[in-house]
């Protein structure tokens, strides 16, 4: 969990449009792909490892898309779909996307309940979700 | 072996850091006449910026533990300050109402640290916790019957509402920036400042803008008979020692001021 530890890598390639997206997951070497890969496709990203963290950070810091982890303890937690319900409540106009290894349909009804606009299995191929970041960030 | 959460690297003695923001009488003395210190977290993190910072200790629910390192490190901070300034910090309501051991803890902390009770303004900050008050208002009777001075955050925004204003009856209403910004060519937001203004006179209390960044709303507030202002259109926080400008010539403050900017924290 070291994401709320390392510097912000998110360099936009120049003159590009960069949208700020936050990244919620627990696990360092996830967290640090995502931020690496969707900063080179030019996105501006922040990461949390936490709910807390994640959601403080959604009330101060106007993001285009948020993509949350369904799990962020080893137990069986369902912090990603916290996320999506705190997202919808405080920043309505951000897009949601809900990563998860544990997927089943309840699972993926419950989400969409709470408004999310994608749920997508781990491992995703990361050009893919590149693709449906900006297809969601840019249909605003 | 899993790496350390954000709240541990926050509570890592050394890794908060203290800034000082001087407040300005806008009367015919003018001058600095107290600073409030503010926290930055720890470079590199999320809770790098104050408002995310302490909108994420709130919701771990730490803010008792977490005010009294704020305050450690702040009274810490200000050895360097100069003589004679006042020097304001932030506590949340819900950590008088709970921490009732905090006055003697501010208190001995001021005390060892040369600074004198009338010298403190604690600044209250309340975010919706609710509670019966009566923790409260013992602590900031407390407070005052030492010679605290004591002020209310965010007047006019948040939750900083009628009733903690009778609770705590402070000396200082800190208007919230929502209100100051625009208020040059803003008649309704002038309404509310004249409102809080008159309110304040009732309550024989002072009232302190803050988030001044335009030399418009200056005059603006000095024509609304603002007591005192806040912003950076003034100062930027900066670290106690660069407050050493302020140190005695400070009478003959103009809005010219505000080109002088903080060193990097």
């Amino acid at each position: 969990m070291l994401s709320h530890l390392t510097p912000c890598l998110g360099e936009a390639p120049e003159g590009a449009l960069s949208h700020k997206i936050l990244i919620v997951e627990d696990e360092d070497s996830i967290s640090f792909a995502l931020r690496r890969f969707l900063s080179m496709r030019g996105f501006d990203v922040d990461c949390a490892s936490e709910l807390e963290e994640a959601q403080a950070l959604v009330a101060h810091v106007p993001y285009a898309a948020v993509v949350a982890d369904l799990r962020l303890t080893c137990v069986h937690g369902a912090e990603g779909l916290e996320m999506i319900s705190h997202v919808r409540k405080h920043a309505p106009g951000t897009r949601t996307i809900l990563l998860t290894a544990y997927g089943s349909p309840e699972i993926e009804a419950e989400a969409r309940s709470r408004g999310v606009d994608a749920v997508l299995p781990k491992p995703q191929p990361l050009g893919e979700l590149a693709d449906l970041l900006t297809a969601l960030v840019e249909a605003e | 072996m899993s790496s350390p959460s954000l709240l541990d690297v926050l509570l890592r003695p050394g890794s908060l850091q203290a800034v000082f923001q001087p407040i300005f009488a806008l009367g015919e003395d003018r001058g600095v006449r107290f600073v409030e210190g503010l926290i930055r977290g720890p470079f590199g993190t999320n809770a790098r910026e104050a408002s995310v910072l302490f909108e994420y200790v709130r919701r771990k629910g730490k803010e008792v533990e977490f005010d009294r390192l704020c305050v450690r490190q702040v009274v810490a901070s200000a050895a360097g300050l100069p003589a004679g300034l006042g020097l304001s910090v932030n506590i949340h309501a819900s950590t008088l109402e709970y921490d009732r051991s905090f006055p003697d803890f501010l208190l001995h902390l001021a005390e060892a640290s040369g600074i004198p009770a009338p010298g403190l303004i604690v600044e209250i900050v309340e975010h919706g916790q609710g509670f019966s008050g009566a923790g409260f208002s013992a602590a900031v009777r407390s407070l005052r019957d030492r010679g605290v001075g004591v002020a209310l955050d965010d007047v006019g925004c948040g939750q900083s509402s009628y009733r903690r204003m009778l609770d705590c009856q402070p000396q200082y209403f800190k208007v919230d920036r929502y209100l100051v910004h625009g208020c040059h060519g803003d008649p309704r937001r002038q309404a509310i400042l004249d409102s809080i203004a008159g309110l304040a006179r009732t309550f024989s209390s002072r009232v302190v803008a803050e988030g001044v960044e335009r030399t418009a709303d200056l005059e603006t507030l000095r024509q609304l008979e603002i007591d005192f202002a806040q912003g950076f259109l003034l100062a930027e926080p900066g670290p106690a020692s660069w407050l050493a400008v302020w140190s005695t010539d400070v009478s003959g403050y103009t809005p010219a001021i505000s080109a002088v900017a903080a060193p990097p924290e």
